[in-house]
């Protein structure tokens, strides 16, 4: 967030890339595009493609992770190297390890973890593009991917961020707008009780500004959970 | 799962969250909120005998006492067997259910490791582990064939109805075949005939929810 820029991001109400302020990227869902996982999803959200795969309920390793009376979420970030314009260093680094113990906090929410003692739920996500709101785009995929493996949970969480750029709140910021706007608030939601689940703010937003974002995000990932739908749907055959 | 119709027309795909209105009693796939119920599975619901269902389309295999399965073995210990048959837990097979009598820390001479079995489910417990049995009318150890593994929801399909379908596929390539409830099934015979036999399970699994399946097959096995 540098905060203050010269840039123009968006001018008479239309952004650099022609979107409204309260537009969404293009984006495309489908499910099971992997053969050895238990459930799979792949999205492309603008220039975003993640890929996930839900493996499990399984033997949860290592041991002492176990919990007696329900399961653990394991969800696992990873960003290719190929996947930003320098290079990024494979493996695991800080920015990974929040984001995978974020996703799997949330999931542990949804999730009835409590049907398999003992077991884990591994979540892969795997970045091999990435242009701003992946972690937004890892998690949507992964909700349809565990969906995909038939793991019963109350409902599937879509995830979408809304930011400030120029002075003006925006829905779903990419990699410019993320880079030199104000500030950048992922979200995500259970569709079915409005419960969030996930919230993080990188940058400077007034309360009203707080407020604005937030119905932003929140209408977004409402926009964001048809096309998971529709996804699922198309996939088992109820869409003709 | 375009173009054809589909069998499933008549029931209702609902996923993850979805309301369900009913007067009936919760069954499985299905949680309760606020008092009223919603679907927790991708899967199909069914209102039958005062009970809501979710049939779910995708998952692991659940282990049912009773049921006849395929397990193959992954795991030898001095007395037990641990044994692989698709669900999230492997199976124990304990050397007393064996029907073999195993000197102790000599299991791996009558099961070794990628051995299969034909056994059945002889207790499940409520912290998801499960045993199995080979003490049961027809359970045995499997030699020789070739054992493939197909969605544990699509087993009723395979089998058709009465077991039209499996006959038909038994008729037709000259196989052995035993298909175990948790979606992993056994074929033995020529290569070429278990290929064959192998093709058309395979594209029932893939075609599971599409109409006119037998005659599909039917066609896929004369060429």
């Amino acid at each position: 967030m540098a905060g203050q820029t010269d840039m123009e991001l968006i001018k008479n109400g239309i952004r650099k890339d022609g979107r409204k302020p309260d537009e969404l990227r293009e984006i495309k869902i489908v499910a099971g595009v992997l053969d050895n996982a238990d459930g799979s999803c792949y999205l492309e959200w603008g220039n975003n493609k993640v890929y996930a795969g839900v493996f499990g309920p399984m033997e949860c390793h290592p041991r002492h992770k176990q919990k007696a009376d329900r399961a653990i979420v394991q969800a696992r970030y990873t960003m290719a190297p190929f996947s930003v314009n320098d290079r990024k260093r494979p493996g695991l680094d800080r920015r990974s390890t929040e984001i995978s113990y974020i996703v799997s906090q949330a999931f542990e929410k949804v999730v009835m973890v409590e049907d398999f003692p003992k077991a884990s739920i591994r979540v892969d996500m795997q970045v091999v593009e990435a242009h701003a709101g992946t972690r937004c785009a890892a998690l949507t995929a992964a909700s349809v991917a565990l969906a995909d493996a038939g793991i019963p949970m109350i409902d599937m969480i879509p995830s979408c961020a809304s930011g400030k750029i120029n002075d003006v709140v925006v829905l779903d910021l990419n990699k410019e707008e993320d880079n030199y706007g104000q500030a950048d608030l992922p979200l995500a939601i259970i569709p079915s009780t409005g419960e969030v689940v996930l919230l993080q703010l990188d940058g400077h937003l007034t309360p009203d500004e707080f407020e604005l974002a937030m119905d932003l995000a929140t209408s977004g990932c409402m926009d964001l959970y048809k096309k998971m739908r529709d996804a699922l749907e198309n996939s088992y055959g109820g869409k003709k | 799962m375009s173009g054809e119709s589909s069998v499933t027309s008549n029931r209702k795909l609902v996923l993850p969250g979805d309301l369900i209105e009913t007067k009936s009693k919760p069954g499985k796939g299905i949680f309760r909120s606020e008092g009223r119920i919603h679907s927790s599975v991708v899967g199909y619901s069914s209102d039958k005998s005062g009970y809501i269902n979710v049939n779910a389309i995708t998952g692991r295999y659940n282990p049912k006492v009773g049921d006849k399965i395929i397990a193959v073995c992954a795991e030898t210990g001095p007395s037990i067997w641990r044994m692989n048959i698709g669900s999230s837990f492997n199976s124990t097979l304990h050397h007393s259910e064996s029907g073999w009598k195993v000197p102790f820390g000599d299991t791996a001479r009558f099961l070794s490791i990628g051995d299969a079995i034909w056994a059945e489910v002889s207790m499940v417990d409520a912290s998801g582990s499960h045993q199995i049995s080979l003490k049961k009318d027809d359970c045995r150890k499997l030699y020789s064939g070739n054992i493939i593994k197909i969605n544990p929801t699509n087993v009723p399909r395979i089998i058709g109805k009465q077991g039209s379908m499996i006959s038909l596929i038994r008729d037709n390539t000259k196989t052995r075949i035993q298909i175990g409830q948790n979606g992993y099934i056994w074929i033995d015979g020529k290569g070429d005939d278990i290929a064959l036999a192998q093709e058309a399970m395979e594209t029932i699994d893939r075609e599971a929810t599409s109409e006119g399946l037998t005659k599909k097959i039917e066609k896929l096995l004369e060429k």
